[in-house]
């Protein structure tokens, strides 16, 4: 395994190392938090109760992640409150010079994808695979107080997988077979969007400019090939359990760039 | 026109709303009205009418007053974290109001998962009752 120099609370930090890990947590926190935004407006697909209040706990959580982030963040100098004011009053088009949220999160793109309950049950079990993995190598950062945060976050990214089982479960037992169909075509919008989530190859023409530069620093640990290995283990398995299987010759969208793999810091 | 933090929650409690969720109150719980809202979640293919509350006999009645308890507590601890989400957001985020949060939030979590297995118990009543009052 690749070794890296580590950092704790307080700690000088290298400028250039500073400014990466600012952008990657940025991206993090605020994402978290309109992703929560998001979560809500998905409301109103709920049909049953206890789905109702599943999704609003989720949005709790969601938004906590959000806030254990920006609290490191705020520690590292940056004006946490401002991006929080930002996203909490313009939740359907925060200013992108003032915060980094990932493009899969930004309300034009998000509500392209959901027309039913059984979409916000896919969502959370094809998509938050890519989380789980995504965010997992978080845990194993050189910023170690970014590493504790992201076991906490990891934990209930876990629990938001069961969500979806949960859910996708119960959609097909009140639907029947027909549900089954019906949801199983809609695996591949999500799936591109689970596969582009960790960023593009770390090799050939379309790598990332940016990604060897986080791996250099042990920012990020893993190689999208790996996590990508991750995902499509934990997608097969939960898939299986619900009785959906995996589409064959499914392309990863990287324009939602859900890991946001962003080539330049933005807003920081 | 600018939003508001008080914007998400208002749709939060809109939708729990469609489910019979009432901000607290000093009135005593209305387990009839109450149940119309939630026996819904107990229709199935092969039980697609589900009985009114009154309808219902002493056991399955009991099940389904704790399912509906239950519910009650997991209300009770979102307006705690309704409380914590406005802290953070009016007077700022720092360690103290981050964890206050995360004990609030997680206290709700619990709740309803709870308020989860209690449908199971009063599904397995039910099963084991309203299923078979037909045959008897």
């Amino acid at each position: 395994m690749k070794t890296f120099k580590t950092y704790d609370k307080g700690d000088v930090l290298p400028e250039d190392y500073k400014k990466a890990l600012i952008n990657l947590m940025c991206f993090q926190a605020d994402s978290e938090y309109a992703g929560a935004q998001r979560v809500a407006e998905n409301h109103r697909y709920a049909t049953r109760p206890e789905e109702a209040y599943r999704l609003s706990k989720k949005v709790f959580e969601e938004m906590g992640h959000g806030f254990y982030v920006w609290n490191l963040l705020q520690e590292l100098g940056v004006d946490v409150d401002a991006r929080l004011y930002e996203l909490s009053h313009n939740p359907d088009n925060p200013d992108p010079k003032k915060v980094n949220v990932i493009n899969g999160f930004r309300k034009e793109n998000w509500s392209k994808f959901f027309e039913c309950w059984e979409d916000v049950a896919l969502f959370s079990t094809v998509v938050t695979p890519a989380a789980v993995a995504f965010l997992g190598q978080y845990r194993e950062c050189s910023y170690l107080p970014w590493a504790r945060v992201n076991v906490r976050i990891h934990k209930e990214e876990y629990g938001h997988l069961a969500f979806g089982v949960w859910a996708s479960k119960r959609c097909i037992e009140f639907g029947g077979e027909k549900t089954r169909e019906f949801m199983q075509q809609r695996i591949q919008k999500f799936m591109q969007m689970g596969l582009g989530f960790y960023g593009r190859p770390s090799a050939g023409d379309k790598k990332s400019q940016m990604f060897d530069v986080y791996y250099e620093y042990g920012i990020k640990v893993k190689k999208p090939e790996e996590l990508q290995a991750e995902y499509m283990e934990l997608l097969d398995s939960r898939l299986k359990e619900i009785g959906l299987v995996v589409p064959a010759g499914v392309e990863a969208d990287y324009d939602m760039r859900m890991g946001y793999e962003a080539e330049e810091p933005l807003a920081a | 026109m600018l939003s508001s933090p008080q914007h998400l929650i208002d749709g939060e409690i809109a939708e729990l709303k469609r489910f019979g969720y009432t901000p607290f109150g000093d009135a005593a719980p209305d387990w009839v009205a109450m149940w119309e809202h939630l026996k819904g979640d107990f229709a199935t293919l092969r039980r697609p009418r589900v009985p009114d509350f009154a309808e219902l006999s002493p056991w399955p009645q009991e099940g389904a007053r704790i399912y509906m308890r239950r519910r009650l507590l997991a209300d009770r601890l979102f307006e705690e974290c309704q409380v914590l989400y406005r802290s953070l957001h009016m007077e700022g985020i720092n360690i103290e109001r981050v964890e206050a949060y995360t004990l609030g939030r997680e206290a709700y979590e619990e709740a309803v998962l709870d308020f989860g297995k209690a449908r199971e118990m009063l599904e397995d009543v039910f099963s084991r009752t309203v299923d078979l009052a037909p045959m008897r």
